[in-house]
């Protein structure tokens, strides 16, 4: 469901009798202050990072300093940020591929009566409920003991395809259920094979949907960390990058890393967002 | 004479493939990838582990040292209450939060919506290390304090401290809260509201008996979702908790990744697991909460 699917008719029930009554109509200034508050906490932390990465020390603390682009600079010459960049929009989009594929053919199979849904659901559920942690330990221990060396394509992809599969089916699934079949039927009625009718009939109806999808999964393996920890090698996606960054060494260039970061998930999943609102 | 047959409404046709085979490479990938790891780790919480590498020899050993030693129990305890409390955090200031979006005119409510969910469309690793300019020794809120005279030395309490914990989680997974509470209350009849309203009810007993009740589900599925994540702690008490940072998430993870203990890393994941299961069956026990879930 889209979050701005509002209750039917709404607006124009509160328009068209206008003396209803409305509690709370005296909190009304209070709660916009309390927003008002929580999206200034919200929004400070980026702020200051953003702020931070002009600094002109290079520490993440205050004063800083006459504002440089020197950091910006270290980050866009810096070879093993720029490859593990490389890695995580490779993984990202391989990643949201498959996982968007298998999801729609799991969403085109749940529109038949099966026994089998209740189960493979389930087994399609697992690994959101899985907390991340417990989620990367088993695929620690999976991997380990199958022998399987730790590595972008070994490890890393299967992880990463594992953890946006439910989401994508989540996303997906609804949307190929919720449109009136009958043009599908009519198709079929006129004497389409299975082939014609999801080419010329289904797949233009759902495309948007399976573009935002994928690109909603994008953006979660994009940021995708505590499962990638666990199975990494040494050739780190970004997130992991970044925490090593953080917890070990410390890195002046911190705050402009982490302004890139920000700036390619809010991107990506804006671009999804447009692309989910658009096609209603 | 038999009576006359009333047609049967048209079914409609059957949807194109073959659901088997449609469901097929789904399926086959997440017996594999999905269950089979957590299955494994099952089986190999009783085995052995020791300097020479894990060993298959079926025992209780490592259940039993979690029972016996009671840092675990303290680390569980203590894990649970930060997870708990997460959760009534997030519930009191999303909620307030919830009901403002949802109550604004459909013209503004999108750009409401965007500004909300923008902050986290942003990896929570750098979300949480974003707090570290703001409280650190030299952050922005100590050197602002020194800088106007409020203080002489810089605060130490603001970082690495379980308070910095809970404000970084509240932080990280609030909008998982806001969401589910948001989206019952889109479903909100307003029309319900103004009819208690009218027929007398104060302000407090329609909060308490009209909206909590029929936006209930969108509170648990929002609770649910949030102690789930912050059960499992890892990067914020890793980042902002500092000594007291140590909390179940972290010790499992640390089996793996550092000291090597494999066995007792999975034993420590199927604990986690079982007490997640046994506070969702004891949550479902509540009955207003067994109705809610039957309904969802």
């Amino acid at each position: 469901m889209s979050v701005t699917d509002t209750h039917s008719g709404r607006q124009a029930m509160s328009e068209a009798s206008p003396r209803i009554r409305v509690p709370y109509a005296n909190l009304k200034r209070l709660l916009t202050v309390y927003v008002a508050v929580l999206l200034f906490v919200l929004y400070l932390p980026l702020g200051v990072v953003a702020l931070l990465s002009f600094s002109e020390t290079g520490s993440i603390s205050f004063p800083m300093g006459e504002p440089t682009v020197r950091w910006y600079g270290e980050v866009a010459t810096n070879n093993t940020l720029l490859a593990s960049l490389g890695r995580s929009l490779l993984i990202g989009s391989l990643s949201a591929t498959i996982a968007t594929l298998i999801a729609l053919l799991l969403g085109l199979a749940f529109r038949h009566d099966t026994k089998l849904k209740p189960y493979a659901l389930g087994l399609i559920l697992l690994p959101l409920l899985l907390p991340g942690v417990v989620g990367g330990a088993v695929l620690f221990v999976f991997f380990g003991l199958l022998g399987v060396k730790n590595g972008l394509w070994t490890t890393v992809l299967p992880a990463h395809i594992v953890y946006v599969l439910p989401f994508a089916f989540l996303t997906l699934s609804p949307r190929l259920k919720g449109f009136n079949r009958t043009i599908e039927e009519a198709a079929v009625d006129l004497g389409a094979r299975p082939a014609m009718v999801f080419t010329r009939v289904v797949w233009p109806i759902v495309k948007p949907a399976v573009f935002a999808t994928s690109l909603f999964a994008f953006t979660l393996s994009f940021d995708e960390f505590i499962r990638t920890l666990f199975v990494t090698g040494f050739d780190r996606t970004v997130p992991v990058l970044f925490w090593v960054t953080v917890t070990e060494q410390g890195a002046p260039y911190l705050p402009a890393m982490a302004v890139i970061i920000m700036l390619i998930s809010i991107a990506a999943s804006a671009v999804a967002f447009l692309l989910d609102s658009k096609k209603k | 004479m038999p009576a006359p047959r009333t047609p049967k409404p048209f079914p409609g046709i059957r949807p194109f493939g073959n659901p088997l085979l449609l469901m097929a490479p789904g399926l086959v990938f997440l017996l594999c990838i999905g269950l089979a790891p957590v299955i494994l780790t099952v089986v190999l919480s009783f085995w052995r582990s020791s300097i020479f590498g894990t060993t298959p020899d079926f025992q209780f050993g490592n259940y039993a040292r979690i029972l016996a030693e009671p840092v675990y129990w303290q680390l569980l305890v203590h894990t649970l209450r930060v997870a708990l409390v997460t959760t009534l955090a997030c519930l009191v200031i999303g909620y307030p939060l919830a009901w403002f979006l949802s109550t604004r005119p459909n013209r503004t409510k999108v750009i409401w919506l965007i500004a909300i969910f923008v902050p986290f469309w942003i990896s929570y690793v750098v979300r949480t290390f974003a707090w570290l300019p703001i409280l650190g020794v030299n952050g922005l809120i100590n050197s602002t304090l020194i800088r106007i005279g409020v203080i002489d030395a810089p605060l130490d309490w603001l970082l690495y401290t379980s308070g910095t914990t809970y404000l970084g989680l509240v932080y990280v997974y609030i909008l998982f809260m806001t969401l589910p509470i948001y989206l019952s209350l889109q479903r909100l009849d307003p029309l319900v509201i103004s009819a208690a309203a009218d027929l007398g009810a104060r302000p407090s007993s329609i909060l308490r008996r009209v909206i909590l009740p029929l936006t209930l589900p969108g509170v648990l599925s929002g609770s649910l979702m949030v102690f789930l994540l912050s059960i499992s702690a890892y990067v914020t008490p890793r980042l902002l908790g500092g000594p007291s940072g140590v909390m179940f998430g972290t010790i499992v993870a640390d089996q793996f990744l550092t000291s090597n203990n494999w066995a007792f890393g999975a034993a420590l994941a199927t604990s986690l697991m079982l007490v997640i299961i046994l506070v969702l069956s004891l949550m479902a026990m509540i009955p207003p909460v067994r109705r809610a879930m039957l309904s969802n």
